[in-house]
């Protein structure tokens, strides 16, 4: 019995891991006020090395906004869920694009982050008058 | 002697194996599964709100500009609660973002945190390509 299930549960493990992206290398930014997520149907990560994978199969920047709109397809509002976990020294020219094909293809984004534990900044309200005016 | 072997049953040795990969399992997936939303409008959305006059937030490697004036991180939302003061409408809140090429995530996401956080709502800026001929 023990062992059937073994079996199985390695037959499901190995399965699993086609759609896995536990493997992408990536160290997530730090930002305050995260909110927990009930899951996604597309992630797409950018690894340290800049290379963009959609639920962990490489793409290119050109071909993103397509793949992302067939993984949606006609899911609704509240469906269209897309984790973004990009490497935070990953730059401008890289992660860019990716976020407005994930735009473009409709999907909802959602970064994926660690949370930073730092004092917040504080509040102006109360120190409007005293800060420097804006320039226009 | 009386002296008794006790040792598992060989029947067992599937179950623990089972159990075993169970734990491993659990104790793997430390993947951050939390972050934030982020509502970025579609590109068309972006050309006719480009029209009016928005706050623009350069994001450099280094640090934030805000029209044109340097300021520091924490300063951000202060300024930003300054310009949006007398404007409830979310369309009178757009906030361009700018970067330069080496501008790393952690920075994006930080500042774009901040925009959102004072009730901003975010419009990438990519810097337009530009064909140079050099002639001979």
């Amino acid at each position: 019995m023990g062992d059937i299930a073994f079996n199985l549960l390695i037959f499901f493990v190995i399965l699993a891991r086609a759609n896995d992206d536990s493997h992408l290398k990536w160290n997530p930014a730090e930002a305050q006020n995260l909110e927990g997520s009930k899951g996604a149907k597309v992630t797409v990560v950018i690894d340290i090395d800049g290379k963009i994978y959609l639920n962990s199969q490489q793409k290119s920047e050109t071909e993103l906004a397509d793949a992302i709109g067939d993984e949606l397809g006609d899911a609704t509002a509240g469906n269209r869920v897309v984790y973004l976990k990009i490497d935070k020294n990953v730059t401008a020219p890289r992660f860019e694009p990716v976020i407005e094909a994930i735009s473009q293809a409709g999907g909802e984004l959602i970064h994926i982050l660690n949370e930073d534990h730092a004092e917040p900044p504080p509040q102006p309200a109360k120190t409007a008058a005293a800060a420097p005016p804006a320039s226009p | 002697m009386n002296k008794l072997l006790v040792e598992p049953a060989a029947v067992a040795t599937g179950d623990i194996a089972f159990n075993l990969i169970v734990f491993f399992l659990v104790c793997a997936s430390t993947q951050p599964d939390r972050g934030r939303k982020q509502d970025i409008p579609s590109s068309q959305q972006t050309k006719a709100e480009q029209k009016q006059e928005n706050t623009e937030i350069l994001i450099t490697k280094t640090g934030i500009v805000l029209n044109g004036a340097a300021v520091r991180a924490t300063e951000l939302p202060g300024r930003l609660a300054i310009h949006f003061k007398g404007k409830p409408r979310p369309e009178d809140r757009v906030v361009v973002i700018k970067t330069r090429p080496d501008t790393p995530y952690s920075n994006w996401i930080s500042v774009t945190s901040m925009v959102q956080d004072a009730g901003g709502s975010i419009t990438i800026q990519r810097e337009e390509e530009k064909t140079v001929t050099v002639g001979n």
